[in-house]
Formats: C-alpha cells, sequence, structure tokens
C-alpha cells in the first residue's frame, strides 16, 4: 500500500510518542485506538506504516494483558453478572468501545445515503460496502489478539451475542445501516427495489452494470449471518430481502410479456422468444445472482414462460407435425419437457399421428377397388412392406431428430408401428403381415431379384427386420418364412447362400435360437445332399441312363407331406428308384425314406417330333406322359389305372397338359390322344405350372399348421410354467402364460384355457382339493 | 504480496536494530497478518517495544530452526490441541535458557503470535511443575504464600479428588 494519497496532507500519522503507556485506562487507550481505526475504516488509501500498526497492536496488547486489582471492574461485574478474571475485564471493555465506533459509522452511512434512491444509491452503497468490508479484515487482524483470547474464551462459554470483529462489523452494518433501508417487511428495500429497476432494465435490453449489482448482492449473501457458525454460509438475509422479491418481479415481468407477445404472434415464435428467454435469464444467474437462485428461478420461468402455455403449445403441435415443420418440434420439446407430464400429450398425439400416417400409407399402395376380385392376395409385397418401412424411417428421424431420441418417444413411435404394422387396411387379419412380410423377403432373397447387389441386400433385409420387430405373430412369419425357404432351396432359386444364413442369423437375434433351428437344419440337410448325390452317382458309375440329383430332407425340418396318393413309379425311373432306396439304407441303415413325388422335377426329351423339345415337368406329369411311349392314345381310365394317382390330383395336371397342346381331349369318349402337331418357340417347354387350387391351398395350410403348433406352445408353455410352480392359481397362470408366450404371437385366453383342459385330461395338472381356482402339477 | 522483499529491518525495545529474513519473521502470525495487510515498505522498520534484543535473539534462533516447518493454520485447533497434549519437548526446543529467560520467551512468543513457541515454552514449565508439591512449586518460582491457613484448608479441599 502505498504511503501518499489523497489526504494524506491532514493526516499524521502518530509516532511511537503518542503511544499510551502500558497501564494506560480505557478513556487514554481507546483515544488512540479509535483514532487507528477510524484511519483504518475510513482513509485506508492513504496507507499505513510498520510503526504504527505495531503501536496499535502493541497498545491492545498492552491493555488486554495489564494487571489490575479486582475493585476497579465493578462495571464488568454489573454488565456480565459474574466477575471474572483480570484480562476479560479489560477485552470487553475494548469490545464494547469497538462495537460502539461501528454502530456510530455505520449510522453515518445510513444517513449519508437516507436521500438516495434506484441507480444512486447502488453505487453510493456498493462503494460504502466495499470500504467497510475491507476495513473490517484490516481491523479485524489488528485486534487478533483480542479475538483470540477475550472473544474466543466469552464464546467458548457459549455467550452468543459475542462476535470475532469482521463478524461485529458485519452485524452492526447490518442491523444500523442495511435493516433500515427495508421500511415495510413485506416490501423490497430501497436497495432491493433499486436492483429490481436495474434487473428490469436489463430484461428491456438496456445496458446495466452487472458487476455493480453483483456487488451489491454479494452484500446480501454477506451478510446472512449463522449464530451458530460465522464460517458456514447462511442465505436467508439474501432470500427474505432478495430473492422472494426478485422472483415476484420476475413472474409478473413475464406474465405481462407472455400475455402481451402471444396475442399479436405465432406460437412458432412464441417458442422462440421463450426459450431464449429461459437461456437469458440462466445466464442472469451467472452473470450478478447467487446460484441458490437458479432452480428456483428455473421453476418460475418455466411454469409462466411454458406451464402457462401448454395447451397452446399442444394445439399447435398437430400442426408441426403434419407440415414437418422440425425446427419448432425440437424447441417445442426443448420447451415441454422441462415442465412435469409436459411431453405426455405430445407422446400420445405423436403415436396416433404416426398410426394415422402407417394406415394411410397402406391405403395409398391398395390396388384400385375392382381392379380384382382378389385384392388381398393380390397385394404387392414390396409395395406393402416398402410404404411400412416408409413412414417408420420418417417418424424414426423425428424421434432421434426434434425429439433427442427420448424414451418415451420412442415407446410412442413402437407402439404406432406395431400397431398399423399388424392391423391395417391391407392386413385385416393378424396373420396377413407376417405372410407378406416372409413374400417380401422372399423376393429378396430369390435368384430373380438381380437389382441389387449383396451389400444392398444385406440392408434391405436389415430394414425388413425392423417390420419383423413389430410383428405380433412370429410364428406365422416363422411358417410362412419356412415355406418359402424350402420352396427357394428344393428348387435352388436363392441368391446365395451367404444372404440366406444372414438372414438367419438376424431372426436368430432378435427371437433366439429355437425360433431358427429348423432354418438352420433345413440348410445343412441342402449341403448333405449334394454330398449325398455325388456319392451315390460314384457308386452307379455310368450306368445310369439319366442324370439325377437327390434331396434328402429331415422330415421334422421341412414344411413338407406326401400328397394323399398312390403313385405307381413309372418303370422307366423304376431302376434308379430302387438303387437309390439300396443305396440309401447302406448309408443310413433304418431310416425311412419318403419319397415326396409332388415336388420333384423331370426332364424329358421328346423323340416323336420333328423338333426335338425338352418338356420340365412335374413326376406326375413325367408318369402321364411316359404312358405315351407304348400307345398315342389312352383313355382317361387307362392313365388313373397305370398311375395310380388320386382323381384329385390326376385331373389338374391331365388338364395342364391339355391346355399346353402336348395331349388332346376329346371330351366325348374321354380318350387322350399325344399331339403330333405340337409345336413351341422354345426348345425348353415348362409344363410344370403350379395349379391354382394348390396356392390358394397353401396358405391355408399354412395358418392351420401355426393353429396346430400354437397349441403345442400353449401346452409346453403350462407344464413349463407349473412345473417350477407346482401349484398356481388360474388367474396368475393365465396373466404369465401370455405374458410369456406374447413375444411369440399374441395368444388367446380360450385357447389357453383349453390347453388347460387338456393338460388336465393327459393328467398332468390337476384341480386343487382345496380351492377350484388352483392347479397343481402331477409328476 | 509480490514476495519481492527479502529482508526486513526489526527494532528492540533496547533499540537494537536485526536484519531479518522475511521467511524467518513470518514465523510470527502477528508480523505475517501485518506484511499481508500493509503490504511490502522498502526500508520500514518494524519496531518490537515489548521485546529486547537477548529474547528477539532467541526467538530469531527458533523461528530460524523451524522455518521450513509449514505455518500453524488459523484455527486449525485440532491439530494444535494434538500437539499440545504431548509433554515430550523435541531435542533442540530442549536447550536450556534459565527461568527469567524462560519466561520472557513465553511473553514474546504470545506478543508476536507464534503458537508452536507458545506451546513449547508453556510445556517445559508444566514439566517444572510436574509431581512437586504447592511449597517445592513456589520455592522454585519464587512465589510467597498469600493465602490464609483457613483459604488453603478450603482449596485443599476442593482439589482433594485430584490427590491420588
Amino acid at each position: 500500500m502505498s504511503s501518499s494519497g489523497e489526504g494524506s496532507s491532514q493526516w499524521i500519522e502518530p509516532t511511537k510518542n503518542d503511544k499510551p503507556p502500558k497501564d494506560a485506562d480505557l478513556a487514554e487507550a481507546w483515544a488512540f485506538l479509535g483514532q487507528g481505526v477510524e484511519h483504518i475504516m475510513t482513509r485506508l488509501n492513504t496507507g499505513m506504516s510498520y510503526s504504527y500498526y505495531i503501536l496499535l497492536y502493541t497498545t491492545i496488547y498492552d491493555f488486554c494483558t495489564q494487571h489490575r486489582p479486582f475493585g476497579a471492574h465493578d462495571n464488568y461485574i454489573r454488565a456480565f453478572g459474574s466477575p471474572r478474571s483480570g484480562a476479560s475485564l479489560q477485552g470487553a471493555d475494548l469490545y464494547r468501545s469497538l462495537n460502539t465506533y461501528l454502530l456510530e459509522h455505520s449510522k453515518k452511512m445510513r444517513q449519508e445515503t437516507e436521500k438516495l434512491s434506484d441507480i444512486d444509491l447502488l453505487k453510493a452503497y456498493a462503494k460504502r460496502w466495499e470500504q467497510y468490508t475491507q476495513g473490517a479484515t484490516y481491523v479485524n487482524k489488528l485486534f487478533n489478539y483480542l479475538n483470540k483470547h477475550w472473544v474466543k474464551r466469552e464464546k467458548d462459554e457459549g455467550r452468543k451475542e459475542v462476535y470475532t470483529v469482521y463478524t461485529l462489523a458485519l452485524v452492526s452494518w447490518k442491523a444500523n445501516f442495511f435493516k433500515h433501508l427495508q421500511a415495510d417487511h413485506n416490501k423490497p428495500s430501497r436497495l432491493t427495489q433499486a436492483l429490481l429497476r436495474q434487473i428490469e432494465l436489463h430484461r428491456n435490453g438496456e445496458a446495466v452494470d452487472s458487476s455493480l449489482l453483483k456487488r451489491v448482492i454479494d452484500s446480501y449473501v454477506s451478510l446472512g449471518l449463522d449464530e451458530a457458525d460465522a464460517q458456514r454460509q447462511n442465505l436467508d438475509v439474501y432470500k427474505s430481502c432478495f430473492q422472494t422479491f426478485f422472483l415476484q418481479a420476475t413472474d409478473a415481468f413475464y406474465k405481462a410479456e407472455s400475455e402481451e407477445y402471444i396475442s399479436v404472434n405465432s406460437v412458432s415464435d412464441y417458442m422462440k422468444k421463450a426459450e431464449s428467454r429461459l437461456q437469458e435469464e440462466m445466464d442472469r444467474v451467472t452473470l450478478y445472482l447467487h446460484d441458490h437462485t437458479r432452480s428456483e428461478l428455473k421453476a418460475v420461468c418455466e411454469r409462466v414462460l411454458i406451464a402457462d402455455y401448454r395447451t397452446i403449445m399442444t394445439k399447435e403441435f398437430q400442426v408441426l407435425l403434419d407440415n414437418d415443420r422440425i425446427s419448432d418440434l425440437a424447441r417445442m420439446y426443448n420447451l415441454l419437457m422441462r415442465i412435469t407430464g409436459g411431453l405426455e400429450p405430445l407422446r400420445r398425439l405423436f403415436e396416433e399421428h404416426v398410426k394415422k400416417a402407417g394406415l394411410a400409407a397402406v391405403q395409398r399402395i391398395l390396388p384400385a377397388p375392382g381392379a380384382s376380385t382378389e385384392t388381398a392376395d393380390d397385394q404387392d409385397p414390396r409395395a406393402y412392406i416398402e410404404a411400412l418401412l416408409e413412414v417408420h424411417s420418417k417418424y424414426d428421424d423425428v424421434v432421434n431428430g426434434p425429439f433427442k431420441a427420448e424414451i418415451g418417444f420412442n415407446g410412442s413411435l413402437d407402439r404406432a408401428c406395431r400397431e398399423f404394422v399388424n392391423t391395417n387396411a391391407a392386413a385385416t387379419t393378424p396373420t396377413k403381415s407376417p405372410e407378406l412380410l416372409a413374400s417380401y423377403c422372399d423376393l429378396l432373397l430369390k435368384k430373380s431379384n438381380k437389382d441389387l447387389d449383396a451389400d444392398a441386400l444385406e440392408q434391405q433385409l436389415s430394414k425388413a427386420m425392423l417390420i419383423f420387430r413389430f410383428i405380433d405373430d412370429k410364428d406365422v412369419y416363422q411358417k410362412f418364412y419356412q415355406k418359402k425357404l424350402c420352396a427357394r432351396l428344393v428348387n435352388g432359386l436363392s441368391t446365395s447362400d451367404d444372404s440366406e444364413s444372414s438372414m438367419i442369423n438376424k431372426l436368430k437375434e432378435l427371437s433366439g435360437y429355437d425360433y431358427t433351428q429348423k432354418l438352420t437344419k433345413m440348410f445343412t440337410d441342402v449341403n448333405l445332399s449334394r454330398d449325398l448325390t455325388e456319392k451315390f452317382r460314384d457308386r452307379c458309375k455310368s450306368d445310369l441312363d439319366m442324370d439325377v440329383s437327390m434331396l434328402v430332407l429331415g422330415t421334422n425340418s421341412w414344411p413338407m407331406v406326401p400328397q394323399q396318393t398312390d403313385f405307381a413309379v413309372p418303370r422307366e425311373v423304376q431302376d434308379v428308384y430302387d438303387r437309390f432306396n439300396k443305396f440309401h439304407s447302406d448309408v443310413h441303415s433304418g431310416r425311412k425314406l419318403t419319397w415326396l413325388w409332388h415336388v420333384s422335377k423331370n426332364e424329358l426329351k421328346t423323340t416323336y417330333l420333328p423338333q426335338r423339345y425338352i418338356f420340365m415337368t412335374s413326376s406326375y406329369q413325367m408318369a402321364i406322359l411316359t404312358q405315351f411311349n407304348e400307345s398315342d392314345s389312352i383313355t382317361y381310365n387307362d392313365i388313373l389305372l397305370n398311375t395310380k394317382l388320386a382323381e384329385g390330383i390326376l385331373k389338374p395336371q391331365l388338364s395342364l397338359l391339355v391346355k399346353a397342346k402336348v395331349l388332346l381331349h376329346d371330351e366325348t369318349t374321354n380318350l387322350y390322344d399325344l399331339n403330333l402337331n405340337f409345336k413351341s418357340k422354345k426348345i425348353r417347354v415348362q409344363l410344370n405350372q403350379p395349379v391354382r387350387a394348390e396356392q390358394k391351398a397353401e396358405t391355408t395350410d399354412v395358418l392351420h399348421q401355426v393353429d396346430e403348433d400354437r397349441k403345442f406352445v400353449y401346452q409346453a408353455t403350462i407344464v413349463r410354467l407349473m412345473k417350477a410352480r407346482k401349484t398356481m392359481k388360474h388367474q396368475a397362470l393365465i396373466q404369465e402364460v401370455t405374458s410369456l408366450i406374447s413375444t411369440k404371437f399374441t395368444p388367446k385366453v380360450p385357447e389357453i384355457k383349453k390347453a388347460i383342459d387338456h393338460l388336465i385330461d393327459k393328467e398332468y395338472l390337476e384341480r386343487s382339493a382345496e380351492s377350484n381356482d388352483t392347479y397343481q402339477y402331477l409328476a | 504480496m509480490s514476495g519481492k522483499l527479502q529482508e526486513i529491518l526489526i527494532v528492540t525495545s533496547d533499540d537494537e536494530t536485526f536484519t531479518v529474513k522475511v521467511e524467518v519473521i513470518q514465523r510470527s502470525a502477528m508480523i505475517k497478518a501485518m506484511l499481508e495487510d500493509l503490504g511490502e515498505q522498502e526500508g520500514q522498520v518494524i519496531p518490537l517495544p515489548n521485546v529486547s534484543s537477548s529474547v528477539l535473539t532467541k526467538v530469531l534462533e527458533y523461528c530460524e530452526h523451524h522455518k521450513n516447518e509449514p505455518l500453524p493454520v488459523a484455527d486449525a485447533n485440532d491439530v494444535d490441541d494434538a500437539r499440545r497434549r504431548t509433554s515430550e519437548i523435541g531435542d533442540w526446543d530442549a536447550n536450556q535458557v534459565d527461568q527469567e529467560m524462560l519466561f520472557e520467551i513465553i511473553l514474546a512468543a504470545n506478543y508476536l503470535d507464534i503458537k508452536p513457541l507458545l506451546d513449547v515454552g508453556c510445556k517445559t514449565v508444566a514439566n517444572m511443575i510436574k509431581g512437586k508439591t504447592p511449597e517445592e512449586i513456589r520455592k522454585l518460582f519464587n512465589i510467597t504464600n498469600d493465602f490464609t491457613p483457613e483459604e488453603e484448608e478450603q482449596i485443599r479441599k476442593e482439589n482433594e479428588w485430584a490427590e491420588e
């Protein structure tokens, strides 16, 4: 500190000659000390020498360590009630004198600022506060001996109204200056009013001296003196004298502003305004408020700026969705997420909106009404699945963008998707969507799908799995997928083994090992069959007069059963048939081989026409056509007799051959003639057309199988549960079974009941003797 | 403080001037506080009207010896208590001084606010008293008994519990 400065001309620092003697009485000692304290408190800028400081310190020390005869301290006894030892008495005297000085000093400052208000008051107050607290810090150290001995002992003895010197200074400021600024307890003090005025100006965009505001506001915090522990921060003064009024003013300010703003501006503009106001207020806390106010200020702002306008905002939400106003959606999310329950209505609206969008998308791709009589059957799986995917993708972007991937909106999206994926204009039954999805995957995985390279195909499959997640009846999908996979494998139509197994892995990831077990097995069977065919060819060497390829498939894994018909193996293939049967029983003795004639295919070379054709036929057609090796004209009855085929199977096959003009049919005689004038543009003639009726039966078949399988799922789930629990109440059992099964398909309660009855009949379960709504497990 | 000031002049009650390293004299909490508050004042002396040159010599010896120890933290009562409770005194601190000097040092330590030195001084006195009868103590410190026999009897009664 510099020793020169203003006022130094008037101030002449006392020297050691001015120091009172060691045995000076209070009046003499204080005369010297009071002058020093006054100097520190008011003229600190003019400086102080080491020697003056030491003189003051020594005077305090000397005075406190004086030995005085007892009788001289009647005052003390009167004041504090009981006699004390010598040192305590001088301490008390000194303390009281200091207190009196601080009181007078605070009062003087109060008088100096009495006429001031607004910014002038703030400036004057801040200036005095700074000087006062700085001075008090010095005085506190100067009076260290008093603090350490007399004050400490008084406090140790439980005297509450004795403070260390610095705290004493604050107490005095508060009692003699600060408190007098406030005339009415329920109204802000002059000082607080001045602060609020500046803050209002600031809110209205005017420049204010925020460091001044901060200094004044900090003084409120410092004046919160904790009676029990001076070190501990106590915000009582800050809260009661400032924060309460500040929050009231904030509330009123924004109420008025918002009301006016919304009446002339759009909701979208209002949200922008609210967003920036919220940010401003948080910046304000950092700028000049105590951090404690942050949460309460936030609460007030969120109430007046957001909560009061939630209905208006929620109403606007639909408009924003309809018009894809992404940044406004993000803003609305950011605002409403701050208040409890603010997002809930949005989530509901969003769910409804996505659902509607999904349903509308399906409606758009439906074939025009009347274009076909079998609308549902002709639904194009590609268009259908792509429409679903497009809706999902669009709103998935919304959830991950404006809605910050918030878990509740993710839930809404999932629920909405699940709803429109499983039930819509194209999928009137819950089994339709899984069927279409399986067909879509089939399209992707078929060889004929040439527009996609491996990577793009992989991507499409991954997207298909998105829809798979939403499918309720996953078992229906499984069945259809299995059927299609079977067709691809048997007919060699797969685009690649890699893509097939990648798809199976995806399904396994989502639905587990059990779900894909059969699919994997099918894959293995096909590979094993390749080896087996090789071995068979090796065994036969070159003495086979035809080319053969065999698929030996496990009955349990493949969705194929022999048709209900006899079949006479034509003598042309009898030899191969016998040799393979023998070969198979040699390789796998004990395994039963069932021939699935209806899925096998043949290629026949014609020899009776000028042009050599190759007829691609089913085995049934082969059996019919080989009859004509014997005669060019055969009656229906003979064909029936020789092939031993059931009439229901034979007739459609015959009509296919007639339609292709390979055979000619004479209705009256029921005679079939070989068409010796057969002509075709292609050398290879495809006669193996699917039979219409069969195709339709297939879907019904699959669904029937699904129902059959479900019965076992119900039973197995019940048995598994009961085995673990031994006894269960009816209601609990139904509930648990439902929740366990719902990952596979949507269980139906009557079916569960049926399964329970069935298990009781089979003596796996029994009704408890004590109560008839309880079941017991029978080991 | 910028810490540029390395040495400082101290004038004792008997007008002797000492040149002292700031680092050493800062063991005195009083002087440390003053230097912090008033800042560095080149060429200014610090008068110590309550300390004689012979005592200051001893005090400075102590401060020099302990200058590298951490300064006691203000209000760190717990640590202080632990230190005070033991009656042990470090080898160097046990350097014998006569009784008169011992009391002078205690007073100076109190005045200059050098807590560890004050503690060590008081501990030394306590060790001198330990195990002695009141008569022996009076003799040791040259105290005249100013109690009447009645008063003495009264005090003995009050303190009977401690006699065991």
